[in-house]
């Protein structure tokens, strides 16, 4: 589903954000992407969704060779994914309806499909009893469950999500992973990147760990840190 | 057509044209500014180009014959003359009307039947052009007709009013294009503004994968409003004007001889809007433009 092959990205300024990373991602997988601030883990979401183009490498997304894609092209490829972010990116004088309507208005639906889909995603993320509030008169948790409702709303094969937890409290953040598992389970394939230590321990998915731009570890049901069991705690 | 999806795409225009109101206020008026400076430009240079016109209109060749002209050539050229598309008019004056002419304009201090025991004036055919242009033209041809003397024009005078024409022709083109320039860079940057207010608004739309154009078509539509408010504010203001000074204009210099209604016309009304309106598409496709971009 996502595939990357000797990818490099460097930029302008001469830093290394990925080093010759290469990463398979099979259909229906959940993969926790780890690793302090700054060792690329944005950087290469940014790949996927063509926000940034690689300096090396090939990068397949859903069949799609996302490097060599025309501009013209994006919005097609931008349709397939959906993508979370830590601050939200809800639009505030907007209900939560019409946040999550918008992503479908302006790739041009049908109003009937709006009509559909909407309130689809909502009860998928348990927001159809505040689908009128705004999101100023919510919760953190649920400003992200919008954002969620938003990015799944076009029924995307792939969910991205770029520390999704970052500005919540635990039980938000708990919360919130288990409604990205609910998603995962019925298909969608996920791909979180965070440093939320406590949510990769206790989830045990597959953990890839990226250090100053290259993949470190690969562990299916792993752990934030290497081989080390739940409860063990490292500084640093 | 889905009206989900029109309503959809108007209320997003509603919604950004108003929540921007003192933005979008201040661009119509500077707009409107810069239409009713043109408008009233426009108006001088119609007042001048047609005050040229007349005087051009009124510039006469005359035309002498030989004193042994025989009437079949002065006919002769009469006829070719009245089949003549480029010629407006004509007017023959016989020897002896040119005389009591002379007498009349020297008011009658030549008495010439008491001077002269024959009448020293050729036969005259006045020739008016329709197109001023080609005055000089028309005498060179007139006067290797048979049986013509002299041709005679005001050629000071002409050359003098084609400058002004062709003066005013370019000065016209010049101070139009930089008022729509004026307009057009008002309205790209009241769109700049806009477009930054809204980058949030963009970048999540670029994000779920609207295309460029979905982005790019509630600000076009942002700046043809702009536009086309401004220049109708523009001739409301323009028409009001007309209407108030006109007459007094009109008292005021009563040796211009004015064309009747140079503004009002529905014409130069519908001129004004859809250049406002042109504006405004232009200047905000380069502003949008130049954010998809970057």
């Amino acid at each position: 589903m996502i595939s990357l092959r000797n990818v490099s990205l460097v930029y302008q300024n001469g830093v290394r954000a990925l080093d010759n990373v290469t990463l398979e991602i099979g259909k229906g997988d959940f993969v926790f992407l780890v690793g302090h601030s700054g060792t690329g883990k944005s950087s290469l979401l940014r790949l996927l969704y063509h926000e940034q183009l690689p300096s090396n490498g090939e990068i397949t997304v859903d069949g799609i060779r996302v490097e060599r894609l025309r501009r013209s092209r994006v919005p097609a490829l931008r349709r397939h994914l959906g993508v979370v972010f830590q601050d939200f990116k809800l639009l505030s004088d907007k209900t939560v309806w019409e946040n999550v309507a918008f992503a479908m208005q302006v790739t041009g639906a049908h109003t009937k499909d709006v009509m559909r889909q909407v309130p689809r995603a909502l009860d998928l993320v348990g927001l159809a009893h505040k689908s009128r509030m705004y999101p100023g008169e919510l919760s953190g948790g649920e400003q992200q469950r919008t954002a969620i409702a938003r990015a799944l709303v076009n029924n995307p094969k792939i969910l991205l999500c770029d520390e999704p937890t970052g500005n919540l409290d635990p039980s938000n953040t708990t919360e919130i992973m288990e409604l990205l598992l609910r998603i995962n389970l019925k298909g969608t394939t996920v791909l979180v990147a965070t440093h939320n230590q406590a949510v990769v321990d206790r989830m045990r998915r597959r953990v890839v760990r990226l250090e100053d731009g290259r993949i470190v570890t690969d562990e299916e049901r792993g752990y934030y840190y290497l081989g080390l069991g739940q409860g063990q705690i490292l500084s640093g | 057509m889905d009206s989900g999806k029109v309503k959809f795409f108007l209320g997003e225009v509603l919604r950004n044209f108003t929540r921007n109101a003192g933005m979008q206020a201040t661009a119509i008026g500077t707009v409107a500014m810069t239409i009713v400076l043109l408008g009233a430009f426009l108006f001088v240079h119609q007042a001048l180009a047609g005050l040229g016109n007349n005087l051009l209109n009124q510039i006469e060749i005359s035309v002498y014959f030989k004193s042994d002209v025989s009437s079949a050539q002065e006919d002769a050229l009469r006829t070719a003359l009245a089949h003549d598309p480029r010629i407006a008019s004509t007017q023959f004056v016989p020897k002896k009307q040119g005389l009591t002419e002379l007498s009349a304009e020297t008011h009658g201090s030549i008495d010439a039947s008491s001077l002269l025991t024959q009448n020293p004036l050729p036969d005259k055919l006045r020739v008016w052009v329709h197109d001023p242009q080609g005055v000089a033209a028309m005498a060179d041809e007139l006067q290797t007709r048979p049986g013509v003397d002299k041709v005679f024009y005001p050629q000071d005078v002409v050359a003098r009013l084609l400058t002004l024409g062709a003066v005013l022709r370019r000065l016209g083109i010049g101070v139009i294009a930089l008022f729509l320039i004026v307009a057009g860079v008002i309205i790209s940057n009241t769109i700049r503004l806009t477009v930054f207010a809204r980058r949030r608004e963009i970048s999540i739309m670029q994000l779920v994968g609207a295309t460029n154009m979905y982005i790019r078509a509630p600000f076009i539509c942002e700046g043809l409003l702009d536009g086309i408010f401004g220049s109708l504010i523009a001739v409301l203001i323009l028409v009001v004007a007309r209407y108030a000074l006109w007459p007094k204009l009109l008292l005021a210099l009563p040796w211009i001889q004015l064309n009747a209604s140079p503004i009002d016309g529905p014409v130069l009304v519908a001129q004004l809007v859809a250049a406002g309106g042109a504006i405004g598409v232009v200047a905000s496709w380069i502003s949008v433009g130049r954010h998809l971009r970057t």
